[in-house]
């Protein structure tokens, strides 16, 4: 991860002086006023946590505001339910607490169709051996370099892969509109108007282009004028190569239905 | 079909389907599942795919009312061999400076079209528009 702080390493975590917090609370009997008030200075002093939960979740087709949202709601729940005088810190009660919560989240928010649960875990387990496996290989793995290092028969990790076009994630359509989604990816790439232009449809395909949201056109100029396969181009971008597969089928589907209507007119 | 064990043998696999957009998924996820069973890694398959996508987009624009879409598979030791038939009016071969070409060249190790006159056409003359794409198996341990 980058651009994440790194509080949570060693014994300063940026959290100690929310601790006597909970002591006071727990102290205190339900109904008396105070109790709000600390309560939601605990919720808002532990709010970075949230955020850099949900951005451990971030770039996996769910909008990145939704995860926070959700982190959020189960950083409250771990806020209510934590009992100091069991002896564990907060911090380790709350962190599985609130990815419990965006993964749950994430399952359940994120398929258009409905996949069983186990395929979608399957999935998220291909997903992220994938990623792991390409790291170490250098190149994407093949079905059954997967089935190996999950431990799974070909034939489960077949399911999984094709429970993956299933799967449908919403910032796709997000990302229809332009700017949706331009942090940290628009200063990447310049505009992709010279390698284009040695293709005869240049002057139709260049106004479809540039209707591209930043991170399709990126992903388009990188995998056919930069000959990125989808893995370097998922690395590079910070998604999953699935994800990459799913965006440049949109975006051909894309520009080829705007061509068309083009010759129609 | 040939997986695995099947090292040089090729096999053939044959799809004929209305010249739709709508029947393009079919197409697709024939090829994905054929890349996926010959155990080409993830790049690969996903290549095939959206190569496999814009052939057959490319010749269902060009096709007669009610035209059928011819597509094969080859399936070699290390090589998916693609190959899409369509009847249209036209006799010109899709245009190799396009940027659809580019999209099919970059995402396979060859691709080429060609025409041919329609020889059981009856009354009306017609042609077949083809082309065929290779995707060999990525190099390196496998």
């Amino acid at each position: 991860m980058t651009g994440t702080q790194s509080s949570e390493r060693g014994n300063d975590t940026g959290y100690e002086h929310l601790t006597p917090l909970f002591a006071e609370m727990a102290k205190l009997a339900q109904d008396d006023p105070r109790r709000g008030q600390l309560r939601n200075e605990l919720v808002t002093g532990h709010l970075p946590l949230a955020e850099h939960i949900a951005a451990r979740f971030s770039n996996r087709g769910v909008p990145r505001e939704d995860l926070v949202q959700v982190a959020t709601l189960g950083l409250i729940n771990a806020v209510d339910r934590f009992q100091p005088d069991r002896g564990t810190d907060f911090l380790s009660f709350a962190v599985p607490t609130v990815m419990g919560e965006v993964r749950r989240h994430f399952r359940d928010a994120s398929w258009s169709m409905h996949v069983p649960r186990r395929l979608k875990e399957l999935n998220l387990a291909i997903n992220s051996a994938s990623a792991e496996l390409s790291q170490r290989l250098g190149r994407a793995p093949t079905p059954s370099e997967l089935a190996k290092h999950l431990e799974l028969s070909p034939e489960q990790v077949y399911e999984g892969l094709e429970a993956g076009n299933a799967y449908h994630s919403m910032s796709l359509d997000e990302a229809l509109s332009p700017n949706a989604d331009s942090d940290s990816l628009g200063e990447t790439l310049g505009e992709p108007d010279s390698a284009l232009a040695g293709v005869e449809d240049y002057e139709s395909l260049r106004p479809l282009i540039e209707r591209l949201p930043e991170r399709e056109r990126q992903i388009l100029t990188l995998r056919f004028f930069r000959h990125m396969t989808q893995t370097q181009i998922a690395e590079r971008i910070g998604i999953s190569q699935m994800h990459v597969s799913r965006l440049l089928a949109r975006t051909l589907e894309n520009l080829r239905q705007g061509l068309l209507a083009d010759e129609a007119e | 079909m040939s997986v695995g064990s099947g090292a040089g043998r090729s096999d053939e696999i044959e799809l004929r389907i209305g010249a739709e957009l709508t029947n393009l998924p079919i197409i697709r996820s024939l090829a994905a599942s054929i890349a996926m069973r010959a155990d080409y890694d993830l790049d690969s398959i996903a290549d095939l795919k959206l190569a496999v996508d814009e052939a057959c987009s490319t010749l269902i624009t060009r096709a007669t009312v009610d035209a059928t879409l011819l597509c094969g598979f080859t399936v070699s030791k290390d090589e998916i061999r693609f190959r899409v038939t369509i009847s249209s009016d036209s006799d010109v071969p899709p245009s190799s400076d396009s940027f659809g070409w580019r999209v099919l060249t970059t995402l396979t190790d060859q691709a080429r079209s060609w025409v041919e006159r329609d020889g059981q056409g009856g009354e009306r003359p017609g042609n077949l528009v083809h082309i065929e794409l290779a995707k060999r198996r990525a190099e390196g341990p496998a």
